[in-house]
């Protein structure tokens, strides 16, 4: 019984063996179709790769640098601008600019109302400039600031981890001088684009050039490389402008508009040999550090933009003109003892009686029936083509943006009395730098001079790009008439002429006063309490180091060129020819007192 | 023969070894940046990581040194400590929580993910399991109700955690191993189509897994959101192009690619190394797979078959469905890719799973050897069994 147990069991043992044995070759079976199919996963998977890796590189690719590369604009140094001497005059100095990733901004108005204060605006004005953007990954926040308030920023940053904001380096443009020479420089923008003056005129050498510079960031909007090339700079300037000759310039019609107390005022200093512009101020005045919301009127250059009626001091041109046509001699005697002269349904009068004088007298005391005498004389069509010779009614062509041209109609749009109102400088309208050439035409010798104030574009290497030198315009009067016109002017400052206060110790002044009323807008009328005051002429007289024209417009309490204009010229002319070093030419025992003031 | 059985299981070792290689120059790739932007220092993950690679390599000779039949006994016991381990995830002050997710013991000086081991256990139990009652697979309660169960019972609670990844490698896994233990394929069918509802169930209960599968369908629908990562990860793929854009050089780890030095590892490598390395990867993998079945097809007995069958295809498949969801042929979820991403509990379980599939081969190696020196006769043994032919034969056609 024992053994046939025994046997059983073995043989149910031999039953599981076999069993398993064959399950173990199906599982076997099994095993190899399911681990093909498996395999065949793995192809897919290849298939796959290939697809991703090899077909779609491009697109993808192209979707990976859109998002790691960002290009940001490098901008370039704008060129520094130069007086004469090498001093700057406008430079750039690094700030600081905010600007926000609003993508990434979680809380737009706790970051506002943060932000706000610092940079001077409303926390909702703030918000919702920030909401605008949104999605974005770039806007501007607040463009070079002061580094007050960058500093302030940078530690609110810090303390509270905020890194959806951060700075950029940007170059401002500051003026060193202030308001020296503002009308000169004019500014640039808060994206050092010129908008005035030599900043807008010259813009496109001093600009440089931007640069693009890829950088990768990583996703949390950081620049992890970046190129290191810089961009191209802005060439260099160099005025013809003197920065001391200009601050005394600027000093002077300062005390005199306040003096004064006129609406405005315009000086030009200017090397009537060249036609460089040595100094050019106007007020009122502007600082360009802080162009916003200046007014348009503070902006002006007047000197080349606003026309006014030269009165008396256009006087030399005409007689510059009848001496170059020989119809007068310079001791002819003009009998001008009636005071007033009647042309056409016009009487035109003399301020003071001046009895009979010579033609040369005619220019000293500004006798207005004698000018008219000579300008009867000349005719119209000669006048005309002297006047337009002095390059009136037209541009200067000064590389200053914004020049008026002046008002001068032809001789068949004359009326009857045009011919006698323009004798004594009336009916023209024409800027101080105009005025201004046309002197300096009769100081050098006849040669209308094209005015300019830069003198050289250096590149940043310091080689010269451009060089502007002294151009002739043209041969207005012979050197003779020029000479004779000078010795006419040198009498004005001397005893018994209309501008005794313009008289200097040591050197001769050749000058002409000028009085001029201005328009009332209201009636369209000569105003008798309005005037435009000026004195323009050139020192020292025989061999002129500047020639300088000195307009103030709308004095209260004066209004003769003589008074109030003469006195300016003088300070700034002595001023001047110290700093310029010019030599006495007469000793000081020649003083002569002063009676008249014209 | 060295001691280390090289020789004989090579084409385990030289896989692994490779993948493990390039992992560590991977995961210090990726995380460099991460690590020197939290801690520092760019090598804390990279020391973290060699410390468990050193752990896992120990864990691997080990059990390559020990017969794995030892192990058999261990089966139950093995499958409820993974029971204990889990639930001690959920005790406060050893279960670490991260990211919403309970899946992390406490574990100085690491943490230990306990599913990683379940699957492990899961592997041997059902191995013993088939073995033990490879004849009645074909029943529908031993075949499918009990093997089922049990991974019904941890998948429950793995999906409590939440971790939807380890519950679908475990799912894969069972009904793997259980369709080549014999049971019925309509079943499995069957038990499929009943799992479907609760499936989509799963899916629609938690908001993000939703959005996961809609990402997965159309990722460029909503780049910057849920089709982020997916989106991310093709770039990766497609800046590779065929040589990669070389070690170090990746623009995606840059904090673009989530998961970089883990779940989407694959991608990085896709982008440095190229169409060429991904195919090594995948080549690696593959080798390493059929050489997993080469070893269960030598098999000489039903455990070492099962057990060698199981612990390749968990090898296999989570390799394939990393693959699958980082180059978007399956929905994102988190699986790591075994041997190469950053993460310790993984790396030492599957690791300790090639020790075993070493043992494994190695005995084989050894069988196969005795066989062919065995004396075709030795005196008082025969090879033929005296059963009764005819019992045999009616046996045969009912196992079949």
């Amino acid at each position: 019984m024992r053994r046939r147990g025994a046997e059983k069991a073995e043989t149910k043992k031999l039953w599981d063996e076999d069993l398993s044995n064959i399950h173990l070759k199906k599982s076997k079976r099994k095993a190899v179709i399911l681990a093909t199919v498996i395999c065949f996963g793995f192809a897919v998977i290849s298939i796959r790769l290939v697809n991703l890796m090899v077909l779609n590189h491009k697109t993808l690719s192209q979707k990976a640098s859109r998002q790691y590369d960002r290009v940001k604009t490098i901008k370039p140094y704008r060129g520094v601008v130069w007086d004469r001497k090498m001093r700057e005059m406008a430079v750039n100095i690094e700030t600081d600019s905010l600007y926000a990733v609003p993508s990434k901004i979680n809380d737009t108005k706790f970051l506002s109302s943060k932000l706000a204060p610092i940079i001077k605006t409303s926390a909702a004005d703030l918000n919702k400039k920030i909401i605008a953007k949104k999605g974005k990954g770039f806007i501007w926040l607040a463009r070079k600031m002061d580094e007050n308030a960058s500093a302030r920023v940078a530690t609110l940053r810090n303390e509270l981890g905020i890194k959806t904001i951060d700075f950029f380096t940007e170059t401002r443009r500051n003026y060193p001088n202030g308001e020296t020479a503002s009308h000169i420089l004019g500014y640039a923008n808060i994206d050092n684009r010129g908008l005035e003056g030599i900043e807008l005129k010259y813009d496109k050498y001093m600009k440089g050039e931007d640069i693009e510079v890829t950088f990768t960031r990583d996703a949390l909007g950081n620049s992890m490389s970046g190129g290191t090339e810089d961009a191209v700079p802005g060439n260099n300037i160099l005025l013809t402008i003197d920065e001391s000759l200009q601050y005394i310039v600027e000093r002077e019609i300062s005390n005199a508009m306040e003096e004064w107390k006129a609406k405005a005022a315009v000086a030009i200093m200017m090397n009537p040999m060249t036609g460089e512009i040595l100094a050019m101020a106007n007020r009122p005045s502007y600082n360009p550090n802080f162009p916003a919301g200046v007014p348009g009127d503070k902006r002006r250059n007047r000197a080349i933009t606003d026309l006014y009626e030269p009165g008396s001091t256009f006087k030399s041109f005409l007689a510059a003109a009848a001496i170059e046509e020989k119809i007068v001699r310079l001791d002819e005697r003009f009998d001008v003892s009636q005071g007033f002269i009647v042309v056409g349904k016009k009487a035109i009068k003399d301020v003071h009686r001046h009895g009979v004088i010579t033609f040369e007298e005619i220019i000293q005391k500004s006798s207005n029936v004698g000018a008219v005498k000579t300008g009867l004389r000349l005719g119209a069509t000669r006048y005309y083509e002297y006047m337009k010779k002095f390059g009136f009614g037209d541009k200067t062509g000064i590389d200053l943006p914004g020049e008026m041209r002046g008002i001068l109609r032809r001789p068949q749009n004359w009326s009857g009395t045009s011919i006698a109102a323009l004798s004594i400088g009336q009916e023209i309208g024409v800027t101080p730098l105009q005025l201004l050439r046309g002197y300096a035409a009769i100081a050098n010798g006849g040669l209308l001079m094209k005015p300019y104030v830069v003198s050289e574009i250096i590149s940043p290497a310091g080689e010269v790009i451009k060089n502007f030198s002294p151009q002739v315009e043209r041969r207005v009067i012979s050197t003779e008439t020029a000479i004779k016109t000078r010795n006419i002017l040198k009498k004005v400052v001397e005893e018994g002429g209309t501008a005794r206060k313009a008289y200097i110790k040591g050197n001769l002044v050749a000058g002409k006063t000028g009085t001029a009323q201005m328009v009332d807008p209201a009636t369209g009328r000569y105003s008798s309490n309005k005037f435009v005051s000026s004195f323009v002429g050139f020192v020292p007289a025989d061999n002129p180091a500047f020639a300088l024209i000195v307009v103030v417009y709308e004095p209260v309490g004066g209004s003769y060129g003589g008074t109030v204009a003469a006195p300016v010229f003088k300070r700034i002319s002595e001023h001047a020819l110290t700093y310029l070093d010019v030599p006495m030419e007469m000793d000081e025992n020649r003083v002569l007192l002063v009676t008249d003031a014209r | 023969m060295g001691i280390f059985y090289i020789n004989k299981a090579r084409g385990i070792y030289i896989p692994v070894l490779a993948l493990v290689a390039i992992g560590i120059v991977m995961v210090y790739s990726s995380t460099a940046l991460m690590s020197t932007k939290e801690f520092g220092s760019s090598f804390h993950y990279l020391k973290n990581h060699l410390f468990t690679v050193s752990l896992g390599l120990a864990a691997m000779l080990l059990l390559s040194q020990i017969n794995y039949l030892k192990l058999r006994p261990l089966a139950i016991a093995l499958l409820i400590l993974g029971l204990i381990l889990l639930v001690l995830v959920f005790v406060p002050g050893i279960g670490l929580s991260a990211n919403g997710a309970r899946r992390w013991l406490r574990l100085w000086p690491t943490t230990f993910q306990p599913s990683e081991f379940v699957k492990l256990a899961l592997v041997i139990f059902l191995a013993d399991y088939m073995a033990k009652y490879g004849h009645k697979m074909r029943d529908f309660r031993y075949g499918i109700l009990i093997p089922a169960s049990i991974m019904l019972f941890f998948q429950g609670i793995i999906i409590i955690q939440p971790d939807f990844g380890a519950v679908m490698s475990l799912g894969i896994l069972t009904i793997g191993m259980i369709f080549l233990g014999g049971a019925r394929l309509k079943h499995i069918g069957a038990c499929i189509l009943c799992a479907l509802p609760v499936v989509v169930f799963l899916l629609v209960s938690k908001p993000y897994r939703m959005k996961r599968i809609t990402a997965f369908l159309d990722p460029w629908a909503d780049p910057l959101g849920s089709g982020f990562q997916l989106v991310q990860s093709f770039i990766a793929f497609g800046s590779g192009s065929i040589f990669g854009v070389g070690i170090g050089d990746s623009k995606q780890k840059l904090f673009f690619l989530p998961e970089v030095h883990t779940d989407f590892i694959f991608s990085l490598i896709g982008e440095e190394l190229g169409l060429i390395g991904v195919l090594i990867v995948v080549g690696l993998f593959l080798w390493l797979f059929i050489r997993g079945i080469w070893v269960a097809r030598k098999a000489s007995d039903t455990f070492s078959h099962y057990l060698a069958f199981g612990l390749t295809i968990m090898i296999g498949c989570q390799a394939l469905i990393n693959f699958a969801v980082t180059t978007g042929l399956m929905p994102t979820k988190g699986l790591p890719l075994p041997f190469i991403s950053y993460g310790g509990s993984a790396q030492l379980i599957n690791m300790a799973a090639m020790g075993i599939l070493i043992s494994i081969a190695k005995r084989n190696e050894e069988e196969r050897f005795e066989q062919f020196h065995r004396p075709l006769f030795v005196a008082g043994e025969s090879r033929e069994r005296p059963v009764n032919r005819r019992l045999r034969e009616s046996l045969f056609k009912k196992a079949i």
